[in-house]
């Protein structure tokens, strides 16, 4: 009864530190799309998301690019288009002050200048709709504006040198009306270049927008040819991987079967052809369960049943299924119920052949079987031969000796027909007539070597099933051995019993060192569970042979804390294995009920009136050598002496 | 036989743009050709506010200007018939520009939106006469862009 948890766990961990770090190369870069999956695509649409990126920030930077040059250029016609108006302003209040009105051509003038001085040389200008804000404008670079806008100044300053000679000289310079003429001449010039250089500068606009557009439409193009190609690779990628799905499911030894809530077959992968001789096509729309063996469909009804109900669940069960030719496979199958996706929307099964394994399993079986019946044999003729050699010994001393090599001998047995459990073989006696619980309880004890420390009490009068007779008393022994070895020699193991609403609990307590929670989980996981003969039941054999002879019967065995210390077992019998006294013969009793065994030597008669046989004799017993640990292989951890952990 | 395979896509692309060439040629060079002039050439510059022609007096029949706009204003190139002083043309009621319908000048024909460095031909046929050429842009008339021409 030895677990190597520890093992298992850093075996588990390092695996799952090699699968975290497998990751490399374009896997870092990128997160691995589900459906990259295994075709490590990821490598080819390496180059195309990075052009499909740039593609599209060279389409935001352009569009940005638009808006602000777009933006500038409106300021900058808004600007030029001004300067008329200010000019046609400067020369009226040139006009009016000539003629005595007031106005403030000065003034105005700087207003003429200020469009053209900023449009030339940048500036900032008043925004025309941002409530006072001043807005940048770049120097005008276009050697076609710039002339223009030079020419403009140019004309401005003789402009402003005709309206100074205009307001220095007045009506009575006889210059007057050739003044006003030249200064109207110069207005309208000025307007004819300003309105050149806003036709200029609209046209150089309208340019470069049109060859942001057409950029833009370059890079469109490139984004939709990036997007196709992603788009054709991710369909390639796709039908690739369906076309791997599909070898995989065809050529993979399992069977892959969708089943609707209602057992019928939905799905079935082609491998069936392989596994059951049968086409997949033929299988749809048939029930599951006409192909399962008799003996197996109840439960694996019930398993499914149960599994419908939980969507999400999966759940494991074997049995065998029925091949075209009409022999029986056995299979292994892990269900799982996806009725909630709907893109399955059933429970799936994946299936797997397991007959050469069972074929194998059965062969070990039968091998550890024979080999365990003939060493059965052996130890029943030692035994008849230890029990003839009592009878007729008088000799105390050597009396002593021979109960000695017949407890060895007895713990033999149980050894072997603990293999006998093991090999899966059921051929074990079976008695028709029920027998009193407690003698069966104390057969149990009987076979165990500190018998003496062993206190029973309070088990009710119950007869036992016949059948179950001699696996109780086995299931018994294991576990009072268990309890026996891995307490204190001086503390004692308590037998006891008790009614329940659904059968009887024997308990047996101990006073030893205990369980952590992990081991009792882990011994409890055992009991429930008992696993096919390997390596690690070979090493754990008490639990997984209380846990097979308990399945056998439907019983339920348990451990748990003690609230003193040691550990309690709990043997649930159930009632159909339970019959009141009355209806089982009369039997002479082996030990006094509710009295602790006696140390003394007593041989107690192989046969009782019931028929029943008991496993084992009291001889008189010695003490067992203290144990170190509880958990291990009460054999193996008594004889040898050494920490079963 | 992958290098024969590759010399000969080679030599594919080499003639097709040898082709490419042989016809792009052509209808560039034809189409930057000016046509040859047919009569008697008169160079024209338009720069603010002037009109220089290498001719005032020329024979009568096909007159080919050439113009040329030095700016930096954009202007145009108006030929009117006219037996007045080329700087007493009657002007617009806004005083800005010259009047071409009023009695006395008769339009021939015009070339306009020269920008700088445009080049244009007005081929005219002109009868002996006195003929003014001007750009009726506001203000660049009475700038004093205008010139003369006698065709004999």
């Amino acid at each position: 009864m030895r677990r190597s948890r520890s093992t298992e766990a850093g075996a588990t961990s390092a695996t799952q530190r090699t699968a975290a770090g497998g990751r490399s190369g374009i896997g870092r870069l990128f997160p691995r799309l589900p459906i990259l999956g295994d075709l490590r695509l990821g490598r080819r649409l390496g180059w195309v998301i990075p052009v499909l990126i740039v593609l599209v920030a060279a389409i935001i930077g352009y569009n940005a690019r638009a808006i602000a040059q777009q933006r500038g250029s409106a300021l900058v016609v808004y600007t030029a288009s001004r300067q008329r108006a200010f000019v046609e302003r400067y020369t009226t209040d040139v006009l009016l002050v000539v003629d005595g009105f007031k106005a403030d051509p000065e003034e105005s003038g700087e207003d003429v200048r200020e469009p053209v001085d900023v449009l030339l040389d940048g500036g900032s200008v008043r925004a025309p709709q941002g409530g006072g804000r001043r807005v940048e404008i770049p120097p005008a670079r276009d050697w076609r504006v710039r002339r223009k806008l030079e020419q403009d100044r140019r004309l401005i300053d003789q402009l402003i040198r005709t309206g100074d000679g205009l307001l220095d000289g007045g009506r009575a310079d006889p210059e007057y009306d050739a003044n006003v003429t030249r200064l109207r001449v110069l207005s309208a010039q000025l307007s004819s270049v300003s309105n050149d250089a806003v036709r200029e500068i609209t046209q150089q606009t309208e340019a470069s927008l049109s060859r942001l557009v057409q950029i833009e439409i370059v890079l469109g193009l490139l984004s939709a040819l990036a997007a196709l190609a992603m788009g054709l690779l991710l369909r390639r990628a796709g039908a690739e991987q369906a076309a791997q799905f599909r070898s995989l499911v065809n050529n993979s030894s399992d069977l892959i079967t969708v089943l609707a809530p209602d057992g019928t077959i939905a799905y079935q992968s082609p491998s069936v052809q392989r596994v059951l001789g049968r086409r997949a096509a033929d299988l749809v729309g048939t029930a599951l369960g006409d192909l399962v063996h008799p003996d197996d469909r109840h439960q694996v009804i019930a398993s499914l049943t149960k599994l419908v109900e939980a969507p999400g669940a999966t759940d494991n069960f074997g049995c065998r299924l029925q091949h075209e030719d009409g022999s029986w496979r056995h299979v292994e199958s892990i269900c799982t119920n996806l009725t909630d996706d709907p893109r399955v929307s059933g429970l799936v099964l994946n299936v797997r052949d397991v007959t050469e394994q069972a074929a194998l399993r059965k062969s070990i079986g039968d091998l550890l079987h024979n080999l365990a019946r003939r060493s059965q044999g052996l130890v029943d003729r030692q035994l008849e031969l230890i029990d003839e050699l009592e009878r007729n010994e008088a000799d105390p001393n050597r009396l002593d000796e021979l109960f000695r090599m017949d407890h060895l001998a007895t713990r033999m047995r149980r050894n072997v027909e603990n293999l006998i459990v093991l090999s899966g073989v059921d051929q074990r006696r079976r008695w028709s007539e029920s027998v009193p619980l407690r003698d069966v309880v104390e057969a149990a004890v009987a076979e165990v070597e500190d018998y003496s420390r062993v206190q029973v009490a309070g088990i009710h009068d119950l007869t036992l099933a016949g059948q179950a007779a001699s696996d109780v008393a086995h299931l018994l022994a294991e576990l009072v051995e268990n309890a026996t070895s891995f307490s204190s020699p001086t503390t004692m193991v308590e037998v006891s019993g008790g009614p329940t609403g659904n059968g009887y609990v024997l308990e047996i307590e101990d006073h030893g060192i205990g369980m952590s929670d992990a081991e009792l989980a882990e011994a409890n996981k055992r009991l429930a569970e008992p696993l096919a003969a390997d390596v690690a039941v070979s090493r754990m054999m008490g639990f997984h042979v209380v846990g097979r002879l308990a399945a056998r019967h439907g019983i339920r065995v348990q451990l748990r804390h003690c609230w003193f210390g040691g550990v309690a077992a709990l043997v649930l019998l159930p009632a159909v294995l339970l019959g009141s006294a009355g209806e089982r013969p009369a039997m002479a009793p082996l030990v006094p009920a509710g009295v602790m065994v006696s140390p003394e030597p007593l041989l107690v008669a192989k046969t009782t009136a019931s028929g029943w046989q008991p496993r084992a004799r009291l001889p008189l017993r010695r003490h067992a050598a203290p144990a170190p640990n509880r958990g291990g292989d009460t054999d193996t951890a008594a004889e040898a002496g050494e920490p079963v952990e | 036989m992958a290098g024969t395979r590759a010399r000969r896509r080679w030599a594919w692309a080499l003639a097709l743009v040898l082709a490419a060439l042989a016809l792009a040629v052509p209808l560039t060079v034809a189409r930057r050709q000016a046509p040859t002039p047919s009569g008697t050439p008169v160079n024209v510059l338009l720069q603010d506010f002037k009109v220089r022609m290498d001719a005032a007096v020329v024979p009568a029949g096909t007159v080919s200007f050439r113009l040329l706009g030095q700016g930096p204003t954009t202007h145009e190139f108006i030929v009117v018939r006219t037996d007045r002083s080329p700087d007493k043309l009657p002007l617009q009621p806004d005083g800005l520009t010259v009047n071409e319908e009023a009695l006395g000048v008769e339009l021939v024909d015009e070339a306009d939106g020269l920008d700088i460095d445009d080049r244009q031909t007005l081929d005219l046929r002109l009868a002996p006469g006195h003929y003014v050429m001007y750009c009726n842009l506001e203000g660049h008339y009475l700038g004093g862009m205008y010139a003369a021409l006698t065709v004999h």
